[in-house]
């Protein structure tokens, strides 16, 4: 039963994670809580299938097509969604305009897709019982994304830009960096992120187009509980709501495990409301 | 024209006087076409099912209408696509009452729908015929009106108890529904009905039908020492992982539920074919081969007429025998001299042993469920034949 917990809840922990590091990517550069994360998420695993099952791609092929169209969605969100609303951020209109238009994805996927789970295929075929490719793919996917984004953040110059913006975006554009065109080009990096978590989870949750709703609720804890902004933080958040999910489906199951998750979410939220990893900001008053 | 106040006065008089004596009561005409209102959800989310009885609709129609008609009387089908949305279906049912004036609607094809539109058709008298199954859309003191020709809710579960407890003799039963209304409420029946009859209810669970691990309550089940387990849900999702996590742990309990587990989509879904082996679902005597292949004959008969002109292997062939009954159902009663929409009602309401090609239908003033219990039985899940199953193991 360890085991199983360990397995199933690491791997559901890391697509949750994954979730948690698109909503903050988005964040970063718009101050936007994006809720089309969680569609982007579902559109992963839809596109992987598409692309492995209906229209026989290799792998890799595959991947690079499922995340070229997650981007163009993300890019479309920022356009769509998030730009006409961001000179009244204080109205939090991005809640409406990114609901919507998630919306407006899950009805067009269920529409030209399917609203049954279609199925994805098994990619490298490696692992069997607890160490399954699909317990293990979104790990690996996890662990691959979070370095490379340390690395962007520390190492290149695009990455320096992205940080310029998220820290003060006044003073970026001050200094003559594009913002728009960096924030656009964070909402596809997000976006491509968010795929790439549907894609290595597609063995576990199958292209499904309910899996957006489900990814939009359980990527945003993480998000809350690392703290809004911080990728570490949202990883290990990610990777303990799956564990604590997991066991309560074994302990308690069924309904009761989603009542027993929210529970612990309001409890930390309570002890630590800018989430176990954020800081608290300074209010000028 | 110029009308006057006293030729204004003499038509409201009169318009008056025929309604007191009850002249404006929806008079059906004696003469065109016969008008069959066909609410089908043909597409959207839920269409598969409106798309095969549209097949048996569109056959039956032009069956009788190259067969000269009914008494010189074409068949006239009027469909709307409610797209398996609510308040399609209820604009689409006040448009048949007030503007087409149809002689009888049949359909819609899904519970969500009909919940909708039944008060709306019995308000207006209007005849209506649907396989929606749960049981409250019919009853006769409230909706005069309505008349199913498909299994209710109660006759599923009847149907997969009995299997249950008196072909696979289990005495400890494991209930798991989907977190829908539908899946708790399903569930919630079927545990009060096993209980009744005697068994064990050892484990029972509503799962979001997202749970990407089936494992914990197939655990719980398996050290609860379910015999079988009964499952109500629609999505054939979490029937496939139920499937799968059950070969995982090497055991071999029968599953017994929802048409869903026959669905074709879990053949994609299911990691092996033999992990859909040991699943009996809900299907009908008449669209149920047996071990020598073959189809009741009077199911055979109706395969027969189809062939080459009606595909069968991409759809159900009760979805297109329930479309044929329904419009026959409608041409019978102006057969037998039906004039208005309380005629057709009449007819119906005494309609004994119809012989239809997906069941023999009875009806009377008293009890709408037209379909007849016994027909509803188990099928071999994984055995689809051109939207044919195979009786499941254990029916004489």
């Amino acid at each position: 039963m360890l085991a199983s917990i360990l397995a199933s809840g690491l791997a559901v922990g890391a697509v949750y994670a994954l979730i948690g590091v698109t909503y903050n990517t988005m964040f970063s550069t718009s101050r936007v809580m994006s809720f089309t994360a969680g569609q982007l998420g579902m559109l992963g695993g839809v596109f992987g299938s598409l692309f492995l099952v209906r229209l026989g791609f290799p792998v890799i092929p595959a991947l690079i097509a499922t995340l070229a169209c997650c981007a163009v969605v993300g890019v479309v969100t920022e356009i769509l969604a998030v730009r006409p609303v961001l000179k009244s951020l204080d109205q939090h209109l991005y809640v409406l305009s990114t609901l919507a238009l998630a919306l407006m994805l899950q009805q067009l996927t269920a529409i030209e897709w399917s609203t049954e789970p279609q199925p994805f295929p098994k990619i490298f075929g490696i692992g069997s019982g607890v160490f399954d490719e699909k317990f293990w793919l979104p790990i690996v996917a996890c662990a691959a994304t979070l370095i490379g984004l340390e690395f962007l953040y520390r190492r290149t110059l695009i990455g320096h830009a992205f940080v310029a913006i998220a820290e003060d975006n006044f003073a970026a554009r001050a200094l003559g960096l594009p913002e728009r065109n960096l924030r656009m080009a964070s909402y596809a990096l997000a976006a491509a992120i968010g795929g790439l978590a549907g894609f290595a989870g597609g063995q576990l949750l199958l292209a499904f187009v309910a899996n957006g709703p489900l990814l939009n609720f359980y990527g945003f804890v993480p998000v809350a509980l690392g703290g809004l902004g911080n990728n570490r933080g949202a990883v290990v958040g990610g990777f303990a709501l799956g564990l604590f999910q997991q066991a309560a489906n074994f302990l308690v199951g069924g309904i009761f495990s989603s009542v027993a998750v929210f529970v612990m979410f309001i409890i930390v939220l309570l002890a630590a409301p800018q989430g176990l990893f954020g800081s608290s900001s300074a209010r000028r008053v | 024209m110029r009308i006057t106040r006293r030729e204004f006065t003499k038509g409201t008089a009169a318009a008056a006087g025929a309604a007191a004596f009850g002249l404006a009561s929806p008079a059906i005409a004696q003469s065109g076409p016969i008008r069959i209102g066909w609410l089908a959800a043909l597409t959207g989310a839920s269409s598969a099912p409106a798309i095969g009885f549209d097949r048996g609709v569109k056959f039956a129609t032009d069956t009788i209408n190259a067969a000269g008609g009914i008494k010189g009387r074409k068949i006239e089908i009027i469909t709307r696509d409610t797209q398996g949305d609510p308040t399609k279906a209820v604009n689409a049912t006040q448009e048949m009452i007030s503007q087409l004036k149809v002689d009888a609607v049949w359909g819609p094809t899904n519970s969500g729908e009909s919940l909708a539109i039944t008060p709306i058709m019995a308000r207006a008298k209007m005849p209506n015929v649907h396989p929606c199954v749960i049981d409250s859309l019919i009853d006769p003191a409230k909706f005069p009106n309505a008349f199913r020709i498909a299994p209710s809710n109660t006759q599923w579960d009847d149907a997969v108890r009995s299997y249950t407890l008196k072909i696979l003799k289990a005495k400890k039963v494991a209930v798991i529904g989907d977190t829908t209304g539908y899946g708790v409420a399903a569930l919630n029946a079927s545990v009060a009905g096993l209980k009744k009859d005697g068994a064990e209810v050892v484990y029972q669970a509503n799962i979001d039908a997202t749970q990407p691990d089936m494992t914990p309550d197939m655990l719980r089940a398996k050290n609860a020492g379910a015999e079988a387990i009964v499952v109500w849900s629609t999505s054939t999702g979490m029937d496939a992982r139920l499937f799968n996590t059950r070969a995982h742990m090497g055991w071999d309990v029968a599953f017994v539920g929802h048409p869903s587990m026959s669905s074709g989509e879990i053949g994609a879904l299911i990691e092996k074919p033999t992990n859909w082996e040991k699943v009996y679902a809900v299907g009908y005597r008449s669209c149920s081969y047996d071990a020598g292949g073959k189809l009741p004959p009077h199911s055979e008969e109706f395969v027969a007429k189809l062939k080459g002109k009606i595909e069968l292997k991409d759809t159900l062939l009760w979805w297109v025998a329930g479309g044929y009954d329904a419009v026959t159902l409608v041409a019978k009663a102006f057969q037998e001299g039906a004039g208005s929409h309380e005629d057709i009602i009449k007819y119906w309401n005494g309609v004994k042993n119809y012989p239809g090609y997906f069941g023999e239908y009875t009806f009377s003033p008293t009890e709408h469920n037209g379909y007849p219990g016994k027909d509803v039985v188990m099928s071999d899940a994984s055995t689809a034949k051109d939207g044919t199953f195979r009786l499941a193991p254990g029916y004489a």
